[in-house]
């Protein structure tokens, strides 16, 4: 884009978390920018929720800090988390003999941002009955209720752990609508944690990929379109890929004359380290996110 | 104007919303001064994030396809016409994803355009 220097709406050093012997976070440097949607991919106990729990205070680091705002979580747990509206990956409510309308109005008091009139538009958006009490409430419809709480102060940071889990096809379109719209009003950075990545295809602009508590990718939807890519290669019989060509879901046809597989790298680059190996490419085609993520997810295809 | 996109398309999101404004604007769907849609209600249409209508509509009134009116929203150019460059930028599109695709499985250029030529003669297609 242009030389001005990026600000981060989110930016953790060094963060490094363990449960007993499970690695939740190791190492992990994520950088959100101001003002993007930033998706954050990986498979079920990656470190995805942990991350977000830090950036809350939530949880504690083992090592690391984590910012938000340019604010050191640890020490500024309570106004750091006046700025975010927080989806959390569980359906579990903390007042469940509150009414949902009870619910709303304590929640309001809390926030000097609170939106009566939005509040109001939201509840009838996600449908809330706010004379329903929230202990009988289901998944779906505390996930309704969990996104008016969330989006209703027009905070400057959304953090969405697996937001559209338990709604059904229609009311996630319903979500994702209302979501570019609330974004088309009020300056917001969102994350969302999510392994339904198709979903938040057309939101994110940028993406990270943890794996095992690495993270092992971070970049703009542009530079993973333009460096993840498949390629349809023909090859001598027999061929072998040597071991710097690092091939994610290779495929082989039968015969074995043509291969494909997905690559990290600049087109030209991979192009001509194929050509060098003995192969020709013969077709090389851009991957939805999904397909990206999941190269990236899968060892090989890492650099 | 009705705004489809593809995520299989591959192509930059804000590349394909230019290029449904350009057909509809081919096809006559959209004239000059018609109103466009807001950013916010496309995206909320499409539910795609606001920046990424914000830069097609960018693109456009960089090329005076649009043009924004203070206050009023953004409208097609008075100077649009169905013919001249915006049928030349659709052709283009439409030429280029034909191409990748004879690339694709392996047929030159000359090889396709005969071929169209070829289709386009016979009444049926």
């Amino acid at each position: 884009m242009s030389g001005v220097p990026e600000t981060f709406a989110v930016a953790t050093h060094g963060l490094s978390m363990r449960y007993g012997r499970e690695t939740a976070l190791a190492d992990v440097d994520l950088r959100v920018p101001e003002g993007s949607v930033y998706v954050l991919i990986g498979a079920n106990g990656a470190g995805k929720s942990t991350a977000m729990k830090v950036l809350l205070n939530l949880e504690r680091p083992d090592a690391g800090r984590a910012e938000v705002f340019g604010l050191d979580t640890g020490a500024h747990g309570p106004e750091v988390r006046a700025q975010v509206g927080y989806i959390p990956e569980s359906h579990e409510p903390d007042y469940p003999w509150m009414t949902c309308g009870r619910l709303l109005r304590h929640v309001a008091a809390h926030y000097p941002a609170w939106d009566h009139a939005y509040a109001a538009q939201l509840v009838d958006v996600f449908g809330v009955r706010l004379d329903r009490k929230i202990g009988t409430l289901s998944k779906g419809e505390t996930r309704r209720l969990q996104f008016v709480l969330a989006l209703a102060h027009r905070p400057p940071l959304l953090l969405l752990d697996e937001p559209t889990d338990g709604l059904d096809p229609l009311m996630r379109n319903r979500t994702l609508a209302q979501l570019a719209e609330h974004l088309a009003d009020s300056p917001t950075t969102v994350m969302i944690a999510t392994h339904h990545v198709a979903e938040v295809e057309s939101l994110a602009d940028h993406v990270g990929v943890l794996r095992e508590g690495r993270l092992v990718a971070e970049m703009t939807r542009d530079d993973l379109r333009r460096t993840v890519l498949r390629y349809r290669v023909e090859v001598p019989e027999g061929w072998q890929p040597p071991p710097e060509l690092r091939i994610a879901g290779l495929r082989r046809s039968p015969g074995g004359r043509e291969v494909q597989g997905t690559l990290v790298g600049e087109e030209s680059d991979v192009t001509a380290r194929f050509t060098a190996a003995g192969a020709a490419v013969r077709d090389v085609t851009p991957l939805t996110l999904e397909e990206a993520a999941l190269a990236l997810l899968a060892e090989e295809g890492t650099p | 104007m009705l705004v489809n996109l593809d995520p299989k398309d591959g192509r930059p999101l804000y590349l394909q919303i230019m290029d449904e404004v350009r057909r509809a604007v081919v096809l006559g769907t959209l004239r000059a001064e018609d109103p466009l849609p807001s950013v916010r209600e496309l995206a909320a249409e499409l539910a795609v994030n606001p920046r990424t209508v914000s830069q097609a509509y960018q693109e456009l009134e960089r090329e005076s396809v649009i043009y924004v009116r203070r206050g009023q929203g953004t409208f097609v150019s008075p100077t649009v016409r169905r013919g001249a460059v915006e049928r030349r930028s659709l052709a283009a599109a439409v030429a280029k994803r034909a191409l990748l695709d004879a690339r694709r499985n392996g047929l030159s250029a000359e090889e396709l355009v005969m071929t169209i030529q070829k289709l386009a003669a016979r009444e049926d297609v």
